[in-house]
């Protein structure tokens, strides 16, 4: 792949050497985001938006500094790698801190993410048509105030360098598309039905993820559930059997396993804003997280995966790990920093939102083993319960035990048939009590690459694309129904 | 101010460039940096100096929107061409009417300050050397950030809008742990210098020293007293569906047949007021220049009016009150008339909230929201704070639990926040909270 910084990066890491930089990279970003959002049959957006930067990391004395710029001129390359530098000096001042791990490694290497349909080769208007029949497609009934229609395609190039010499260039292309309906009901209420997914297919590739997503064919259906759920009965308050549909397993993964198995949140390097972990590194091995259908491992370079890099923002290789087997916690999402202060192997799970964001431990991809059956299956096998699907809302804890989630649409399950769509089918659990109920997984037929674009985390909040992949879930004895008192 | 001058100088070379029947330049300069810390030590240390260009070119009714870092005249001129051939491809947006047109705007306040723009790294750092300190001498540890932040925004619209702001942002979030408790206190404000890190640490220390063993108290709904930050969080149900987008075109907010009506309690009044002295805000909308109108949200308890952008307000013939990301970005509680003590000593048995966490909205039309307490929830006994308990999830429409509320007397400017947006806010006392759930932890 070809490159373009390497001048510029020798003289940005040879000015962090003489500043007294131990150890410096610099990655050069330049990314590329191309968005269009159709609403009640109007093209409202359609951006391309360019940057072009750089981010400097110096290590002194066991401390980081860090300095991201979009200025190319040589005295903006030298005053970022001084100020990277002369951070790391700032920081490297306070008494018994944890030294930071100086790499080693160096890597000569490229990637691209493979993809079938070049987003260029899509014409502006072809991909207005497309956005514009599915929106149309929803609006089924008088009902229906609104529809939407979206697709974003990111498209990434890296060029990461260090002192060390290492060299890697990446092209990372990453997309996604959905759409949906509002609909008024009798009394006034307002109901959303979108998808595929939390409102959209997020994957790694070109174009072809956004014909994946099958908005056309999805919207009618979406525009008919948005119509029933706005005159549906709410979710009666209850115990019962709750299936999870992909859309909705998916961001329970996200957030009661992703989050909590990061290992710089375990550390209580997040604490202030997003929160620890219930899951702590010293119970590897003991931790009982679920049943023993839960099998989660985390895998880098999965085949369309949201967040498939070919080095992670530290410049080190994808690796696959387990991180549950058979229910028992066998390892964490982890950087070279965080692994260093514990047992536990480094995953090169660091990802930085841009050139701007500092790098730092991300979930990536992370996947539930499929089992066996198929959603149809395992509602046949339901005597009694509730499957959900979308999302609405979502809400867990500081320290990732005590969640509330509201899916988008409740179907009842009576005798193994589904029966009433219902609203408002909140949920509630305990994490190691929701994945220890965890009695059935569907098999590989179910299996979606589910990503998300925006996962909060850090301060300055940075916004991450994250895959959780996963077929459908059933878990004995939820809660759902959740009500207000007041 | 240099950088106003230079940002838009740029906005309009590219609105040149553009040659457009209508067009829209926003240029921001944002130099943020960040001393992020925890286990008592710096973890993350960094500074982003970014430079953003956006135009949107309309031809007609058909836009495209281009964004680069690229200020030289090349760049500019790729930006308009980008902008003009998406403008040219794509179909038209019927609703879209007009850009703002220039009209008369008020001349911002004080909002830049050079202890902040001037902070280095090394001036972060010593900032926190004493919260350290404190946490050491108490057995504590702690997490959270510095950050000094200099944001210039220009703006210029091919009817003759030109606008532009510089302001700083110093800030400190603390939360101090013990093994199972923890405390919480935060600045926020344009300079730094203002920032006590030391009293802030004390403050948060001894809220996580009440006691070293948070107690079970069963979940029901409560008379509780929101500090600050955790009413800013609640009242997010609320200030989310108070604009246009919400009422009109996407009909799903609380405030839909309700705009009028003494719903809440009269103690209540919420106004969008850039001027307000604890904002450093600029007086035009930061996404189109149009001048920002001084709304009342909330009048005593009744709903009356939400803000709307030109795009909308052009849309509905409605009133434009410069707010086109459609929240009321400059919201401001009024104040009530207790201190927080006196706030808490009204109280014969409730609880005391110091901070909240996930919040969501769950219902819009019912301004339904839930979420988590944490960094400090105490028992409130006589008037006084006896316990610290373990955290709550609570699940109330804030339609409900403001129905009865009391406002303490000394606003704060809150931080970003989860939403992202400061508001301006003071203590709450809630006579009836619902909190569903409690945690098992403190």
């Amino acid at each position: 792949m070809e490159t373009q910084h390497a001048a510029q990066a020798a003289r940005i890491l040879d000015t962090a050497v003489q500043r007294g930089a131990e150890y410096a990279d610099v990655q050069f970003w330049s990314i590329r985001q191309e968005q269009m959002n159709v609403r009640n049959a109007q093209v409202q957006n359609v951006t391309d938006a360019a940057s072009l930067g750089y981010a400097v990391r110096a290590l002194v004395d066991g401390s980081w500094g860090f300095y991201g710029s979009d200025r190319f001129d040589a005295a903006s390359l030298d005053r970022a790698a001084s100020e990277a530098v002369a951070t790391a000096r700032s920081g490297a001042k306070v008494a018994d801190r944890i030294p930071a791990v100086k790499p080693t490694e160096k890597i000569t290497a490229s990637f691209e993410t493979p993809m079938t349909i070049d987003p260029a080769s899509v014409s502006l208007s072809d991909r207005a048509s497309e956005l514009l029949a599915a929106e149309k497609a929803a609006h089924v009934g008088k009902s229906v105030v609104s529809a939407f229609a979206f697709y974003s395609i990111w498209t990434t190039g890296k060029e990461f360098y260090s002192t060390n010499g290492s060299s890697i260039a990446q092209r990372i292309v990453q997309a996604g598309a959905g759409c949906g309906a509002t609909a008024v009901g009798k009394d006034g209420d307002a109901q959303t039905r979108g998808g595929p997914g939390d409102f959209g297919l997020f994957q790694g590739g070109g174009y072809e993820v956004i014909r994946r997503a099958k908005l056309l064919e999805n919207a009618p259906e979406y525009g008919r559930e948005a119509i029933i759920l706005a005159d549906a009965p709410a979710t009666p308050s209850g115990t019962t059997d709750l299936i999870l549909d992909g859309s909705v397993l998916n961001l329970q993964m996200h957030e009661s396993i992703g989050h909590p198995l990061e290992l710089d949140r375990a550390l209580g390097w997040e604490a202030n804003y997003s929160g620890i972990s219930w899951a702590t590194p010293d119970r590897v091995g003991s931790l009982r997280y679920g049943s023993d259908l839960l099998n989660i491992y985390a895998d880098n370079a999965l085949p369309l995966g949201f967040a498939t890099v070919g080095y992670d923002d530290e410049g080190v290789a994808p690796q696959r790990v387990t991180l549950i087997e058979n229910g028992v916690l066998r390892a964490f999402l982890s950087s070279r920093d965080t692994a260093a202060q514990t047992s536990l192997p480094q995953t090169a799970s660091v990802r930085a939102a841009d050139w701007a964001s500092v790098p730092m431990v991300r979930m990536t991809n992370i996947v539930l083993a499929p089992h066996e059956g198929t959603l149809e299956s395992i509602i046949a096998d339901t005597k009694d319960g509730l499957y959900v699907a979308g999302i609405r809302s979502w809400s867990i804890d500081d320290h990732r035990l005590n969640f509330q989630f509201g899916p988008q649409i409740g179907y009842e399950i009576k005798h193994g048939k589904r029966g009433r769509l219902l609203k408002q089918p909140t949920y509630t659990g305990i994490t190691p009590r929701f994945w220890g109920s965890l009695d059935r997984v569907a098999g590989p037929s179910e299996f979606v690459v589910w990503g998300t674009p925006n996962c909060g985390k850090g301060e300055p909040s940075q916004a991450g694309r994250t895959t959780h992949a996963c077929t459908v879930a059933r878990f004995r004895g939820v809660k759902v129904g959740v009500k207000t008192n007041a | 101010m240099r950088d106003q001058d230079r940002a838009l100088s740029i906005a309009e070379k590219a609105l040149r460039f553009a040659d457009a029947e209508q067009a829209q330049v926003t240029v921001n300069f944002n130099q943020q940096s960040y001393a992020r810390y925890a286990r008592n030590y710096v973890t993350q240390n960094l500074t982003s100096d970014q430079t953003t260009i956006t135009l949107t070119y309309y031809a007609g009714k058909q836009n495209g929107t281009t964004t680069t870092d690229d200020s030289s005249d090349d760049g500019l001129r790729r930006l308009a061409a980008a902008a003009r051939a998406i403008a040219q491809r794509v179909p038209p947006d019927d609703d879209f009417v007009s850009l703002p047109k220039p009209a008369p705007t008020a001349q911002a306040g004080r909002a830049y300050y050079e202890s902040t723009a001037g902070a280095t790294a090394a001036d972060r750092v010593e900032k926190l050397l004493p919260v350290f300190a404190t946490m050491k001498k108490n057995g504590l540890s702690c997490a959270g950030y510095t950050t000094t932040q200099i944001n210039t925004t220009a703006i210029a619209n091919s009817l003759g809008i030109r606008a532009a702001f510089t302001g700083t942002v110093g800030g400190l979030e603390l939360k101090a742990m013990a093994p199972n408790t923890s405390g919480y206190g935060e600045y926020f404000g344009p300079d730094y210098a203002e920032l006590d890190a030391a009293a802030i640490a004390e403050r948060a220390a001894a809220k996580a020293l009440v006691s070293n063993a948070p107690a079970d108290l069963a979940p029901g709904v409560y008379p509780v007293v929101l500090e600050a930050n955790a009413f800013a969080d609640a009242l997010s149900a609320i200030l989310t569906g108070i604009n246009a987008f919400n009422v009109l075109d996407d009909k799903d907010s609380w405030m839909i047949d309700r705009i009028g009506k003494p719903i809440f309690s009269p103690n209540l009044t919420i106004v969008d007021d850039w001027s307000d002295p604890l904002f450093a805000n600029p007086p035009f909308d930061p996404g189109d220049g149009a001048p920002t109108q001084r709304v009342t949200l909330i009048d005593r308890g009744v709903p009356k009016g939400y803000v709307s952008g030109t795009y909308l307000a052009n849309k509905f013939k409605i009133p434009n009150t410069g707010h086109s990301f459609n929240f009321p970005i400059n919201a401001v509680v009024k104040p009530g008339t207790k201190s927080h003590d006196e706030l808490v000593a009204s109280i014969d048995r409730g609880i005391l909230i110091s901070r909240t966490w996930y919040s969501r909205v769950v219902d819009p039309r019912q301004a339904t929201i839930t979420g988590l307490t944490r960094d400090g929830v105490y028992l409130i006994e006589g008037g006084k704070l006896t316990k610290t308990l373990k955290n709550f999830r609570y699940f109330t429409s804030m339609l409900e639990a403001l129905k009865d509320v009391e406002l303490g007397s000394r606003q704060v400017l809150t931080g970003p926040g989860e939403i992202g947006i400061p508001i301006v806010v003071p203590d709450a006392k809630i006579a009836r909270f619902n909190l569903s759930a409690q945690t098992s932890f403190a």
